[in-house]
């Protein structure tokens, strides 16, 4: 008996696997879209911190009126920048982003109005939507205080009073952030496109395997088969929890080497995602895979056409996008009740794996029977379906 | 063999009712689909269930499918009874319902011989029987195309090929002439004429249809089905000099709509 029914199991999970992977375009679409998005983003961020600090290691500072303050350009060359004249036209051109430094302006009576004690303004200008100059801006303003406070050291020293004097007091910054939890900041984004793979791995093939075959008019042929409903069910839940299973892998793995291209020291110090890592991810989302495939194919079986089952599913689509913000919206952080929502949980626990904190066995097993309760409800949900829909 | 004996079935849900029952007044909540209905097809014969769309054909044919479970009567195929071994008796069945769906991505080859897994079949035995149906059906050139784009002929001959896999002893076909031209309908009822001969097996064959010709050509018996009741069985001229009519569509039309009067006003539901 139950030999039969994992035989006939066995056999509907072996027609669902190929009937899948033979839907090419979905696949790809699914592979591109979901399993090379991530390591995509993580290269467009390492593209972008590599600019900033290309620009930070080039040390260039362009200046407006440089013939004015011979005396800065001096300054700046001693602290090994190169100084450049900026454009004419800086001003549009740093309102347009074609121009990616801030340009410091001197004025005209520069020189003149500091022989005669009257602090001369400079300005660094910028512009605070173009985000390059911008990040430059801070490095520029620092520059001009060394200057500032150079002259006024020697004028001090030059009237005989010590420059300990000007110090009363130090301040330094400590940051408690780990490299890893500063690394969240920039890859936090990353459990997020692992959740949406996941759950488009699951999505066709659960809306294919019941929907589509109630459109197709094949589930009443096949109901009229001597196998166990349950096999049938069993069968067809597991190919789909597979191919989501399967997109898990892919997803994880595929940050791996997505890692090795990451062109900058700092971001690749900071983001630290390993084997263990990897592993510790898929431990969190195998089972939400299987979870979801019940789920969307217990949604999917009440509907009479794909393209119904695709609205439908719009619930769970959209529960699985939205539920991690929870944690944007809750300044007061983790709580415990975040563990008992599908999503949310998965969500939580990967950002700890990345942040490089232990899970506790709490953590892992409470998130884990919730999606077996869900797997189980699903199943039973879609095998109690499976013959009303058949008829209708 | 199969055996209905007096099977009854109603609907609560007043969508389904359009299909199954047209003649009930709109209002009525309770659809009777099949009043009642009792056929006895012998094996090495063809019994042909003749009855006006929305007669309860298919209905009687799902329930013989345990696809619906009958209010009452009883069905039996070889002696087993449907309702409380559904399994067993599916096994000594080959069913082409009206939902002959494929599987679009697989080959005919693939979508039949899934079926004779799923009878518990051995994948080489399942794969010759799909060559020999293949071969009976002449459809051996279709056998390793994908079924997307199939035409409508070619469906029918997958599934029915699909339906046939595990070498039923009995074979319950519902309208399977539909939607066919005239030469795949000559191929349907050549193979089922040999299904019938002992070396085609001597299978006992039962088929839905609302076209008197395709009963006058092919059918051992007949049994007339109409407003949910079997109003009458017996072969082609039986049925005939039992209405003393010389054509059988005659025949037919006074069997199925002038016999209501006579039997009395259909019990209220």
């Amino acid at each position: 008996m139950t030999m039969s029914l994992l035989r006939s199991a066995l056999t509907v999970f072996r027609k669902e696997i190929v009937d899948a992977l033979r839907d090419r375009r979905t696949l790809v679409v699914v592979l591109v879209s979901s399993v090379l998005l991530g390591p995509l983003v993580l290269l467009a961020i390492s593209a972008l911190v590599a600019s900033f600090e290309e620009r930070a290691e080039r040390r260039e500072v362009y200046v407006a009126g440089l013939e004015h303050a011979p005396d800065l350009q001096n300054y700046f060359e001693r602290q090994t920048y190169t100084v450049r004249p900026a454009p004419a036209d800086f001003e549009a051109m740093l309102r347009a982003s074609t121009f990616a430094d801030p340009v410091v302006v001197v004025p005209k009576d520069y020189q003149w109005a500091l022989l005669h004690g009257e602090a001369p303004v400079i300005e660094v200008v910028s512009d605070s939507a173009n985000r390059q100059a911008e990040s430059g801006s801070g490095r520029i303003q620092r520059l001009l205080q060394g200057y500032s406070r150079e002259r006024a050291l020697l004028a001090l020293a030059s009237r005989g009073v010590s420059a300990e004097l000007l110090e009363p007091m130090r301040i330094q910054e400590r940051d408690l952030a780990s490299a890893q939890t500063r690394a969240t900041q920039i890859t936090g984004m990353l459990p997020f496109f692992v959740l949406i793979a996941v759950l488009y791995g699951a999505l066709n093939a659960a809306l294919d395997t019941t929907a589509g075959e109630r459109e197709r008019g094949s589930l009443e042929p096949l109901l009229m088969n001597p196998a166990q409903r349950a096999a049938l069910v069993l069968g067809k839940w597991a190919a789909v929890a597979c191919l989501s299973m399967l997109i898990a892998v892919l997803s994880c793995f595929s940050f791996l080497p997505g890692q090795w291209l990451l062109r900058t020291d700092t971001l690749q110090a900071m983001f630290q995602f390993g084997l263990r890592e990897a592993l510790l991810f898929l431990a969190v989302l195998l089972p939400l895979a299987a979870a979801l495939s019940a789920v969307l194919m217990a949604v999917a079986i009440r509907c009479k056409s794909f393209k119904e089952a695709q609205a439908n599913s719009t619930v769970v689509v959209l529960g699985v996008s939205l539920l991690p913000l929870v944690t944007l919206f809750n300044p007061s952080g983790e709580a415990a009740w975040h563990l008992w929502v599908p999503a949310l949980a998965q969500n939580t626990l990967m950002t700890r794996v990345l942040k490089g904190e232990e899970l506790s066995a709490l953590q892992v097993l409470v998130p884990l029977l919730v999606c077996v309760l869900l797997s189980a409800g699903g199943v039973a949900l879609v095998a109690r379906g499976l013959r009303a829909a058949a008829l209708k | 063999m199969i055996e209905i004996e007096h099977v009854a079935k109603q609907f609560v849900t007043p969508k389904t009712g359009g299909r199954r029952s047209a003649s009930q007044p709109a209002a009525q909540r309770v659809v009777k689909a099949v009043r009642d209905v009792s056929i006895r097809a012998p094996d090495a014969h063809i019994t042909g269930l003749l009855g006006p769309n929305g007669a309860g054909k298919t209905t009687t044919l799902r329930m013989l499918a345990a696809l619906i479970t009958p209010d009452a009567g009883r069905l039996s195929v070889d002696g087993i009874d449907v309702v409380s071994r559904p399994r067993e008796a599916l096994a000594r069945m080959g069913v082409l319902s009206d939902a002959r769906g494929l599987y679009p991505r697989l080959s005919a080859r693939e979508n039949i011989v899934y079926f004779g897994a799923l009878h518990g079949m051995q994948r080489d035995a399942a794969h010759a029987r799909a060559e020999s149906l293949a071969r009976m059906l002449e459809m051996t050139a279709l056998l390793d195309r994908r079924t997307e784009g199939f035409s409508q002929g070619e469906r029918m001959k997958t599934a029915l090929a699909r339906a046939l896999v595990h070498d039923p002893p009995n074979i319950v076909l519902d309208e399977p002439t539909n939607g066919l031209d005239v030469i795949a309908t000559r191929a349907l009822r050549d193979a089922l004429r040999w299904l019938r001969t002992p070396e085609g097996g001597g299978k006992c064959i039962v088929f839905s249809t609302h076209i008197m010709q395709e009963v006058e050509r092919l059918c051992d018996s007949v049994v007339v089905v109409s407003q949910g009741r079997a109003v009458a069985q017996g072969t082609v001229h039986e049925l005939l000099a039992q209405t003393g009519e010389q054509d059988f569509e005659e025949a037919f039309v006074k069997l199925a709509f002038a016999n209501e009067s006579a039997r009395g006003r259909p019990e209220a539901a």
